[in-house]
């Protein structure tokens, strides 16, 4: 009986591995080899040569850094609105759902077509944010022009699309923790804060942590915003370590150094989730040392 | 009961049927059989392997070691679909998201009935079971009584070869279990196939089935009908799992008195003691008066608590509880193994 | 109150979207000229192609990911339901890490394939890779919903003589509707939002879906500022979506909190 159950996982988990393993074992010997316009498009292999150019390529490190900045601003936005909605939104309130429905619309919509939207709002001189500071008399504020500032605006379109995911997400956490217990806070006279700190945030853990896992792994691979929203631009300053992997695919034609750049970024994406991922499990240590 | 060779047991055999799950033996080298029309109750406590045993027996489960045979033949390795059984759950396990009808007719519509002969077979049980008015109705529309005979319905209708029954009266409340029982036992006589009925409840195994098979941790304890397990408990916990109030162990020596409390009489403190007689000395304690009985509770300076049961209250403080020595089953200290030798008062 | 700025940060910049392209691109450029025109969707539709054409895409991609990871899905669900704690751990974990892999990392490796198995421009090949990201996600609410069916039920189903089709079809699937609901509108949106692999497995214009059609309009006019046939574009694009999440609200929510739960 045993056997047929494992036929009947067979293909999804092919299908997941041909997804999953198969293209990372791929780019491993796809960074072994040089396969460009140089090869005739043809792999050569050249051992750990990919490597040692990824190690002192500049633009590489440049997008890490641009990535992480990216990504641990963008998280931590999100963390903090995403917790704010949830509580918002955990209030027994009338048309409740209505609300819950309409602020997960921004995560509905493609990633692309919002980024064509924000380029207009976004827009200097028309758009209307800095149309509205001209009103006031304001400097206009160059968004998507000037490199101090675009990423900053890319964080900001990437938090109004994911906070309602994290919203939701840590509203199922608020959500299980027992009516009873925010009862007795009051009984007791405990403020809201004290409420907050004291059960809400040690309770709501788990889910804090599984929102900040997803979220830093999507953000470590941030693309079609970027990609739709700035090019890259201006002079570089936004681009992602995956969107530097594309090019180097799509526009260099350089498929084993695209392969290296993507490994680079993925083991850097599994060395951040990891040290999330133990952070996740001292603390559930420590939470239960509280008791 | 018709007994003919092994081969040509009409009923349903158990032979040394054991079910181990790592290091854990859930059921060991249980054998019984059960004629066709009797009703064989399993009893035991929680953990004690009887709803284990229904597994096997409905093929729910694998078999490590045994046999399992059904009308002469040796059904073990067949799946559940292929033994002809019927199996009543506790939860009764009706399908939430079909009628009344459907759920007794879906069994055989998937088995590629004609459609005139299932609705013979319907009308038939929803009259028996008197569910005629309800047969669109889903389950999340029925009390816990209706839930009973529509399970009860969809086992009957398959007329199977064997009956299951774990439990089905455990989510009903105490009153309408008791009504339910003759019913229930009239119904299931009726049926003229083997039924295995598993409770932890003693009253509804006493009251229900012919033969009662007590359990302990996956061993047979002792077979035989209420009567022979009650008045002659092959061991301690035979004696002490039948009976309530609970039967009294006292220590003497090397051995333990086994004392029914309705065996025991209470006299005031002092009396003396008539030949064949034995007797205690004590204070009573506490006092249950239940309508129709009391249980006096009576504290003996070394033996300790023991419980009388009487149908009127005995008066004072300072009592003596004394006994007929041929009424008192003799176990062994150790063990708990009955001592031959001693028979316990026979039914008047 | 803080529920009327939750609304407008939600619905603003649509709302903004909404506004704009309605105007002329005379009156977007501050060039004074007041007015309403439905210009910029009469550009868009009238287009070439006609901009519902990368809806239709959209929606052929996403009914098949969405049956193929459902076809896949259910099956392997089941099994993990049933195939008992230990092994089904481990197993449960990997997919759940598989969850929140970032599908872009992928592209090259699938792009490789589209071009050795001339599956590229081909829409309903595109479900392939849409089905093998989306099956982790599938398999753990679908799974989720299995492990709620009490079993006795599937085991009466057993008794009665089911087969394991027949207990999927009568007894398991109708009870589990709503899961299969979810995942099947998560893989729905999934499909409509993906952009990195359908960009480099389509390049016909006319078979492009939404979103890298999005991005095409994006990028194909840098010096002008179409900025009212963006902003009708944006309308259109995301129509159908917000229809979508109003009709199915509860289902597309209860799958996803489901999903962190049981995460």
């Amino acid at each position: 009986m045993r056997w047929r159950l494992w036929l009947l996982m067979a293909p999804a988990l092919a299908l997941l591995l041909a997804t999953f393993a198969a293209p990372l074992g791929h780019y491993l010997w796809l960074s072994t080899q040089a396969q460009s316009v140089l090869t005739a498009l043809k792999p050569q292999p050249i051992g750990v040569e990919q490597w040692l150019r990824l190690f002192n390529d500049g633009r590489f490190w440049q997008d890490t850094w641009q990535t992480l900045r990216f990504s641990a601003a963008s998280v931590s936005v999100e963390m903090l609105l995403g917790l704010a909605v949830a509580l918002l939104l955990d209030q027994p309130l009338r048309g409740r759902a209505l609300l819950r429905t309409i602020s997960l619309l921004p995560w509905a919509l493609p990633t692309t077509v919002m980024a064509l939207g924000w380029r207009w709002i976004f827009n200097d001189p028309y758009g209307p944010i800095n149309r509205l500071l001209s009103g006031l008399g304001l400097a206009a504020i160059p968004f998507l022009s000037a490199p101090s500032i675009t990423w900053i605006a890319a964080v900001g379109a990437d938090a109004w699309k994911t906070t309602p995911f994290v919203a939701l997400l840590l509203l199922a956490g608020l959500q299980t923790i027992p009516a009873d217990l925010y009862e007795a806070a009051a009984l007791e006279g405990a403020t809201p804060w004290q409420t907050l700190r004291r059960i809400t945030l040690p309770l709501l853990t788990p889910y804090l942590l599984i929102a900040l896992l997803f979220r830093l792994a999507q953000a470590l691979g941030v693309f079609d915003l970027i990609q739709v929203l700035t090019g890259g631009g201006p002079a570089g300053s936004t681009e992602s370590l995956a969107l530097y992997a594309y090019l180097n695919a799509m526009r260099f034609l350089d498929f084993g150094y695209s392969a290296t750049v993507m490994l680079g970024s993925f083991a850097i994406l599994l060395l951040l989730c990891g040290m999330a991922a133990l952070a996740w499990r001292w603390s559930l240590r420590w939470q239960g040392g509280l008791r | 009961m018709k007994q003919s060779g092994p081969e040509g047991f009409n009923g349903l055999e158990l032979r040394e049927l054991s079910r181990r799950v790592g290091a854990q033996t859930l059921v060991d080298e249980l054998s019984f059989t059960v004629a066709p029309g009797e009703i064989l109750a399993l009893l035991g406590p929680s953990g004690c392997g009887k709803s284990s045993t229904l597994r096997l027996i409905a093929g729910l489960d694998p078999v490590s070691s045994g046999e399992i045979r059904l009308g002469g033949r040796n059904v073990t390795a067949l799946p559940p679909a292929q033994r002809q059984v019927a199996m009543v759950f506790q939860s009764y396990a009706l399908f939430p998201h079909l009628s009344v009808e459907r759920n007794l007719s879906l069994g055989m519509e998937l088995r590629g009935m004609a459609r005139a002969e299932i609705n013979r077979e319907l009308e038939h049980v929803l009259a028996l079971m008197q569910l005629q008015g309800l047969r669109q109705r889903k389950p999340a529309e029925l009390s816990g009584g209706q839930r009973q005979r529509v399970a009860l319905a969809r086992a009957l209708i398959r007329r199977p070869a064997l009956f299951l029954l774990d439990e089905p009266m455990s989510n009903l409340d105490a009153q309408l279990r008791e009504n339910l029982r003759a019913e229930l036992r009239t119904l299931l006589r009726s049926t003229g196939v083997p039924v295995v009925y598993v409770t932890h409840d003693q009253h509804e195994a006493m009251g229900l089935a012919d033969r009662i098979a007590v359990l302990r941790e996956g061993r047979l304890q002792q077979l035989g009908t209420a009567e022979s397990l009650y008045h002659d408990p092959a061991n301690r916990f035979v004696a002490r799992f039948l009976g309530s109030p609970t039967i009294n162990l006292i220590e003497r020596g090397s051995e333990q008195l086994g004392l029914r409390p309705e065996l025991l009489e209470l006299v005031e403190a002092g009396s003396p003691v008539p030949d064949g007689w034995s007797a205690l000395e004590g204070q009573l304690i506490h006092r249950e008066w239940l309508g129709d009985r009391v249980i006096s509770h009576v504290r003996c300076p070394r033996e300790g608590t023991l419980k009388v049961l009487s149908s009127t209250a005995a008066g004072g403080e300072s009592l003596q509880v004394r006994w007929r020595q041929a009424d008192a089953l003799h176990f062994d200290a150790h063990n708990g193994e009955r001592l031959p030798g001693s028979i316990g008062a026979q039914a008047s | 109150m803080a529920r009327l700025l939750l609304l407008l940060w939600s619905l603003g910049p649509m709302l903004w979207q909404l506004y704009s392209s309605f105007r002329p691109s005379a009156a977007l450029s501050g060039v004074d000229g007041g007015g309403w025109t439905l210009d910029h969707y009469r550009q868009l539709l009238q287009g070439d192609p006609p901009f519902l054409t990368y809806l239709f895409n959209s929606a052929v991609v996403g009914a098949s990911a969405t049956a193929l990871t459902l076809v896949l899905a259910v099956p392997c669900a089941y099994a993990l339901s049933r195939i008992g704690r230990r092994q089904a751990r481990t197993l449960t974990l990997l997919v759940a890490a598989a969850v929140a892999f970032p599908a872009v990392l992928l592209f090259l490796a699938l792009l490789e394939v589209a071009r050795d198995w001339h599956l590229a421009n081909q829409l309903l090949a595109l479900s392939l890779p849409y089905a093998g990201l989306c099956l982790p996600l599938a398999i753990l609410l679908l799974q989720a919903a299995f492990a709620d069916i009490p079993i006795e039920l599937e085991e009466a189903a057993l008794i009665e003589g089911l087969t394991l089709w027949q207990r999927l079809r009568w007894i398991l699937l109708p009870l589990m509707a709503p899961a299969v609901a979810s995942s099947g509108l998560l893989v729905f949106l999934f499909s409509w939002n993906e952009y990195p692999i359908a960009l480099t497995w389509l390049s016909r214009t006319d078979l492009l879906t939404l979103a890298p059609a999005m991005a095409r309009i994006a990028g194909s006019s840098v010096y002008t500022i179409p900025f009212g046939a963006f902003a009708a574009a944006t309308v259109l694009g995301s129509a159908p979506l917000i229809l979508l999440m109003l009709l199915f609200q509860r289902q597309i929510i209860s799958g996803l909190t489901q999903g962190a739960i049981k995460g």
